[in-house]
């Protein structure tokens, strides 16, 4: 039991440690497709650290939950991470608190608390940027909720260990319709929920256009920092989610060992810059979709995960 | 294999969906010829497993006609300005058309229910309902779509639905019906593509969804 | 070898036409021709002594083979070729002279092969090869519609294209589905006799499911209601004889798949079949009586009758037992020579004044009264006044129908055939009765457009007061073929 409180311990400070890197070297990629120099892969980390060195400045109008919400969208990440595989294919010590539904809740509420801290402080530009998200989560709500049922119908259960077992035994379920239409439902929310090309556009500077990045605009010093930070573990979770649950539920610490464990973590960093190349190739093809032209977008996601549920139910 | 097949009947719906919700007129030709090339590996897979000549046939005539002939029909009958053409507003939006669309392949799947509980081997029970889709939204995307193209596509959409329920239910069908069938197809693309080609010049536009000087006043 | 040789007559009648090229009157000859010896050629089939002996042909090794309905479709489809061919010599050379259009020679290639096609679909006994010769029919006339090459008649081309296309992928499925119960069952042909000779075994879901889908898909093609929307704008836009070819023949042949099938689906218990096909005809019956009495188009005009028609056919074949089916085929015959008159007879009127609308037509049997008298004695035989067939044909429905004791459904479409008559009489009589609007310069009507008028007036006027014995045979032996 102590190896596995350790192990979870290294998990979370995997995914804090990481989270920044992962950041950095998507920017890095997209500016070398398009042909720019691009910042260091590490430059993420040391905005972070500059931030915290930094005075904050608070609007005399916030109430409580414009200071309180960077703790609870820092915390949140980590709390996820507790609940699902990072390096290990067997639950650690906290995974009994919830399934994958908790988790999605868990960061809900931190989106939730976001949300709120946008409106509080009276910037014209939160409030338009919180509502843009609500929409965009609006209508991704639906599809995460098929998604779960879609999983939870094949592999009967919604904790992530066992639907990461249940893809591969036998390695025919890999190939089921079900599974690769579920990826493709779930790469598209990716995209959606972190904000990335063509639903919205993470480095644009343009607040008016701005769906995700416009809720921190008020943040600055310790909280922006905190903010940045979270922002980039909630990435990292959910690519934890999609890759080792989803895509390639291989190449996790089967046993208790050390060793076994601290392989994993080079493992885990490979499979996420796989996908990066990916992510780059899809961001740099395609255009910024118009704001009204993103319930298509999330409606292709939504047949996308119909139609998963419903070729698992004609092949029952 | 039977997921493998499967796997090719999901995305193969998929296409059918892409038709009815694509703008592009470029993108829905595009998806049309992943949509027989899917039907080709259906077919294929079913060849293999039943090990019947006439898939295999089947599966070459789908590629030959439907994934390089008629694409090209296409292409060099029609001028670049309709292929490059964007549907900006569909008759429902697109949401909704899709979602309608989902509906529909459900109403399909429950059609074609009391059939399955008589007579179903695994390839039936997937290749027959996902057909059957393909059919019913095919029909859907005709009366949804204004653009020309996408209409005869919504057409040909509805034969591949067709022929993926026929690998599976009929497999021994006479081959001269079969040859005729595929025959049949690229004719269609033919007389209609001749068709839009001289409303376009005609009339001046492809948005045959607007012509409406003939009906009762 | 009768049989493969009617379907070689237009083929070759195609060829030559597509070789004479731009000499468009030796192509005119070739098809007139080859029309004449598959309509003589067809009256042999029919009344000759093969299919009387064994009431049934076979050719080319079981791929063709002709039974008494088959002969009998065959026989109105050679008929009205033959007459159609008549009638356009005149009318496309007056088309091509007043609206300065090329390509009479392609005119008579997509004819010949348009009847090609629709003389095809009787004949073929494999049911998949009857799908595609059907969804030929289609194709192959496309252009005979978009023929005067002007928007609407276009837009008429795209909507007819897509519809039946539409149309044909249904009737496809419905195909597989019946082939698969078919080999679910057991051995057995899939062929029209085979089907019926194993419906008992085949499982009645296949069968009613097959069957709706096919009903759809083809009754689409045959117009009915509420998938007819293609029909009266195709119908009022092509040339005039091919009108009547689509009118009077084209519908019949789609709708002859849909009776096949009928006998094969008698046995299932409540005989869902019928039902279908009565509530299909009989909304398509009433739609297109109420719609008649708003056109503006004397052509849609008859159009809509058309659609009327097919409704009361589908109502006769549903409602089963020998009278009513001895209507039914009676009323398909009727239907095809009355019609293909009219549609003549509205070709003669468009060359005379140049119009569609009937609101500019008056006074018809003035400016023309050959035109005129056509037009009345059209309106009335396919309104159903006695003493014409068609009256004959709906009475023996309808009285087919009471002694079944159907009362509803009959009297249904007894109001119904009521109300389309005063809407085709009320608008034939403003066109051809009343003071023309101003003196037009008097126009000839070609004589070989006359001359078709009279050819096809023959039937029309004689079929009411005298059937010959044994065309009656042939009919009834034809109604036969709807029951088991």
């Amino acid at each position: 039991m102590g190896a596995k409180i350790l192990f979870n311990i290294v998990q979370v400070l995997v995914v804090m440690l990481c989270s920044p890197l992962v950041k950095g070297v998507l920017d890095r990629f997209k500016e070398r497709v398009q042909s720019k120099k691009g910042p260091s892969i590490f430059q993420p980390y040391r905005d972070i650290w500059k931030l915290f060195h930094k005075d904050e400045v608070v609007s005399d109008e916030s109430s409580w939950i414009f200071r309180f919400t960077p703790y609870v969208v820092f915390v949140a990440p980590i709390f996820v991470t507790l609940l699902i595989p990072v390096l290990t294919d067997y639950p650690l010590f906290f995974a009994f608190m919830g399934d994958m539904l908790a988790g999605g809740s868990i960061l809900a509420l931190a989106g939730f608390f976001a949300t709120l801290a946008a409106i509080d402080t009276g910037n014209p530009y939160g409030p338009m940027g919180a509502s843009r998200t609500r929409m965009v989560g609006f209508l991704a709500e639906p599809v995460f909720m098929i998604v779960f049922f879609t999983v939870s119908f094949v592999a009967g259960s919604t904790i992530p260990y066992i639907v990461q077992q249940a893809w591969i035994t036998p390695l025919a379920n890999f190939f089921e319709p079900a599974h690769v239409l579920v990826m493709l439902a779930f790469l598209m929310l990716i995209i959606a929920e972190n904000g990335r090309i063509p639903v919205d556009n993470p480095s644009g500077h343009f607040e008016l256009a701005m769906i995700d990045e416009s809720k921190a605009l008020e943040y600055s010093g310790r909280g922006a920092a905190l903010m940045k930070w979270g922002g980039c573990m909630k990435f990292f979770v959910l690519l934890c989610i999609f890759l080792n649950v989803l895509v390639t539920p291989w190449g996790l610490a089967d046993g208790a060992s050390i060793g076994g464990l601290l392989l994993a973590i080079p493992l885990i960093l490979l499979k996420i810059l796989v996908f990066l190349v990916v992510l780059v190739a899809i961001e740099s093809s395609l255009a910024k979709l118009r704001l009204f032209r993103i319930p298509e977008f999330m409606g292709a996601a939504f047949v996308t995960s119909v139609v998963a549920v419903v070729v698992q139910l004609i092949e029952m | 294999m039977n997921q493998l097949n499967a796997l090719a009947g999901g995305l193969f719906i998929l296409t059918v969906f892409g038709i009815v919700g694509l703008r592009q007129v470029i993108g829905c030709l595009r998806l049309f010829v992943m949509q027989s090339v899917l039907l080709a590996v259906s077919a294929l897979i079913l060849g293999i497993e039943t090990g019947s000549i006439h898939l295999f046939a089947v599966a070459g005539l789908t590629i030959g006609t439907k994934a390089l002939l008629i694409p090209w029909l296409l292409y060099r009958l029609l001028s670049h300005e309709i292929h490059a053409r964007r549907e900006i507003r569909q008759v429902l939006n697109i949401p909704t058309s899709l979602l309608i669309a989902a509906g529909l392949t459900i109403f399909a799947y429950f059609t074609v229910r009391p059939l399955l509980d008589i007579n179903s081997s695994a390839f039936i029970r997937v290749n027959l309902p996902i057909g059957m889709g393909g059919i019913v939204v095919g029909a859907f995307a005709i009366t949804m779509r204004r653009e020309a193209l996408p209409q005869l596509l919504g057409i040909l959409t509805m034969e591949n639905g067709a022929f993926m329920a026929g690998i599976s239910i009929a497999p021994n069908l006479p081959l001269i019906a079969e040859l005729a069938a595929a025959f049949d197809v690229l004719i269609i693309a033919l007389v209609t593509g001749l068709l839009t080609r001289r409303i376009h010049r005609r009339v001046g536009t492809t948005r045959v969804g607007d012509m409406a000087s003939l009906k009762e006043e | 070898m009768e049989l493969s040789m009617v379907l070689l007559i237009p083929a070759v009648a195609a060829t030559l036409a597509g070789i004479f090229g731009n000499r468009a009157h030796a192509a005119a000859a070739a098809t007139l021709i080859g029309t004449l010896a598959a309509f003589l050629l067809s009256v042999h089939i029919t009344f000759g002594p093969a299919l009387g002996v064994h009431g049934r042909i076979l050719g080319l090794a079981g791929w063709l083979s002709c039974d008494y309905l088959s002969a009998l479709v065959l026989l109105l489809v050679s008929f009205v070729g033959f007459t159609a061919t008549l009638f356009s010599l005149g009318y496309i050379g007056s088309a091509v002279k007043a609206k300065g259009l090329a390509g009479t020679a392609r005119y008579w290639v997509r004819y010949n092969l348009f009847l090609l096609s629709m003389l095809a679909v009787p004949l073929l006994s494999q049911v998949a090869m009857v799908w595609i010769a059907v969804e030929l029919t289609t194709l192959l006339s496309v252009f005979l519609v978009g023929f005067e090459d002007n928007p609407e008649a276009l837009e008429a081309a795209w909507k007819y294209v897509v519809l039946t296309c539409m149309g044909a992928a249904f009737a496809l499925i419905g195909v597989l589905i019946l082939y698969w119960g078919l080999r679910t069952s057991g051995a057995g042909e899939f062929t029209w006799a085979g089907l019926t000779l194993a419906g008992p075994r085949i499982q009645p879901a296949f069968l009613k499911t097959a069957f709706f889908f096919i009903l759809i898909g083809f009754g689409t093609k045959a117009g009915l209601v509420p998938l007819h929307t293609w029909l009266p704008d195709a119908h009022s836009q092509a040339p005039s004889p091919v009108c009547a070819l689509l009118s009077g023949v084209e519908t019949t042949t789609a709708l002859y798949v849909i009776l096949r099938l009928l006998p094969v689906l008698t046995w299932i218990p409540g005989h869902p079949a019928g039902t279908w096909s009565v509530s299909f005809g009989l909304i398509s019956a009433g739609a297109a009586a109420f719609l008649l009495l708003q056109v503006k188009d004397y052509k849609r005009l008859f159009a809509f009758s058309t659609i009327e028609h097919m409704g009361i056919i589908l109502v006769a074949a549903g409602l089963g037992g020998g009278a009513a089916h001895l209507g039914a085929t009676y009323q398909i015959m009727a239907h095809a020579v009355t019609k293909s008159f009219c549609f003549f007879a509205a070709g003669a009127t468009l060359l005379i004044t140049g119009t569609r609308k009937i609101d500019t037509v008056r006074g018809l049997i003035r400016t023309s009264p050959v035109a005129g008298i056509s037009l009345m004695l059209g309106g009335l035989a396919i309104a159903g006044a006695p003493p014409f067939a068609v009256f004959i044909s709906e009475f023996s429905i309808i009285k087919a129908g009471l002694a079944a004791g159907h009362y509803v459904i009959i009297g249904l479409l007894t109001l119904f055939i009521a109300i389309a008559f005063c809407g085709i009489m009320y608008q034939i009589n403003k066109m051809v009765f009343g003071r023309p609007p101003e003196a037009r310069a008097a126009y000839r009507l070609p004589a070989t457009c006359a001359a078709a008028l009279a050819v096809a007036a023959i039937p029309v006027v004689l079929l009411g007061v005298f059937i010959p014995a044994p065309l009656h045979h042939v009919l009834k032996l034809a109604a036969f073929a709807l029951g088991r």
